[in-house]
């Protein structure tokens, strides 16, 4: 047993065949947000690393080629902004005045919060980067020097609320412009809730993956400064 | 295996993917920049793409990026599973946490919403409501 745990590609494997099992299931189970693959994978691979002992710095290191796509997929996220460059421009103003301020609200909540129950800063700077696209997140998390696993937890957290309650939250605020929808929805709930968004219609999907690139910029250029003054 | 015809387009677009990459970190090395070296290589596919003469790098890169969109939540679960290393602290300070990423998520969603919306809304309005919006004209 220990020699196939301990075989360099096992955990390649195991999260593959995970990934691959838990996707089926998924889409079996008519897309449900609360059954997302990666939270499911997570799930199922936590326990397995339990129950065979094999330690989580090991299964990272089996795990180094989807590290490694972490970059160029990042960079890959330039396309769909591009494929909704036309409709983007045509309307940079109001994109822009929503892009600041849902930020700023965003930002401050966290902070606030987080703040006045006196939480360690170490799980605060873990909090700021929650609503930013995991790869561009988990750079941020980087430079801020908070635990990276921690950050990317708590943005899968954001990112299923939003899938499961967003859209309903939406509806219940009379946010019916599909273009406002996606946007509020790829802001606040990134990749997962833009999955989410394009089961709505191909405009939402495409304003929400362009709300999530957008803010992740955005977050980029002002994270870091929040945490220096936090950590200060 | 038809697969097999498939891989040239896929290779050459994550061989751009990786230029891409590659350029922004250089360029923030070099520039001393406190932003990620994988954002700046986003943004320079972005410049690339809306140049007219560099526009075909993006379509290159399309093979490679698609699949790579589409599957991106795979390559979070190894950096996800790394939470059961974290449970204690996360147990710990659950209600605050839940406070903050849950009320910062709802009123920054409503609000942005919201916002866009009424911005869209006016936008349109002063552009003539006959085919001036974009594509979202059939929400309302």
């Amino acid at each position: 047993m220990s020699a196939i745990v301990h075989f360099p590609l096992f955990g390649l494997l195991l999260t593959g065949a995970v990934y691959a099992g838990a996707y089926r299931l998924h889409q079996r189970a008519g897309r449900s947000p609360l059954l997302t693959p990666v939270l499911v994978s997570v799930v199922v691979i936590a326990v397995i690393l339990q129950l065979t002992g094999l330690p989580y710095a090991e299964y990272l290191r089996q795990c180094l080629l989807l590290t490694l796509l972490l970059g160029p997929a990042t960079v890959a996220l330039a396309l769909p902004l591009l494929n909704n460059g036309r409709a983007l421009v045509s309307s940079w103003p109001a994109v822009l005045v929503t892009l600041l301020v849902g930020g700023a609200v965003s930002v401050a909540i966290t902070v606030g919060a987080l703040t006045a129950f006196g939480v360690d800063t170490s799980l605060l700077l873990a909090a700021l980067p929650r609503s930013v696209t995991s790869p561009v997140g988990l750079s941020i998390a980087q430079i801020l020097e908070a635990s990276v696993p921690l950050a990317v937890v708590l943005t899968l957290i954001s990112g299923v609320s939003g899938a499961v309650v967003g859209p309903a939250l939406l509806t219940l605020a009379r946010v019916r412009d599909e273009r406002a929808r996606g946007f509020a929805i790829g802001l606040t709930s990134h990749g997962i809730g833009t999955s989410r968004a394009l089961t709505e219609s191909a405009v939402a999907g495409g304003w929400s993956s362009a709300g999530m690139v957008l803010n992740a910029l955005a977050m980029t250029l002002v994270l870091p400064a929040v945490g220096m003054l936090m950590t200060s | 295996m038809s697969r097999l015809a498939d891989l040239p387009p896929l290779l050459l677009g994550l061989v751009i993917l990786v230029l891409a990459q590659l350029a922004g970190l250089g360029i923030a090395a070099l520039l001393h920049l406190p932003v990620p070296g994988v954002v700046i290589g986003l943004v320079l596919l972005v410049i690339a793409g809306a140049l007219r003469p560099t526009a075909v790098l993006t379509r290159l890169a399309e093979p490679a990026g698609a699949p790579l969109l589409k599957h991106l939540q795979l390559l979070f679960i190894p950096p996800g599973v790394g939470v059961v290393v974290e449970l204690e602290e996360l147990a710990r300070s659950a209600l605050p946490i839940a406070l903050a990423v849950g009320g910062s998520f709802a009123i920054t969603l409503v609000l942005a919403g919201r916002l866009l919306q009424a911005l869209l809304r006016r936008q349109d309005r002063r552009r003539g409501t006959s085919g001036g919006g974009a594509d979202g004209e059939a929400a309302a």
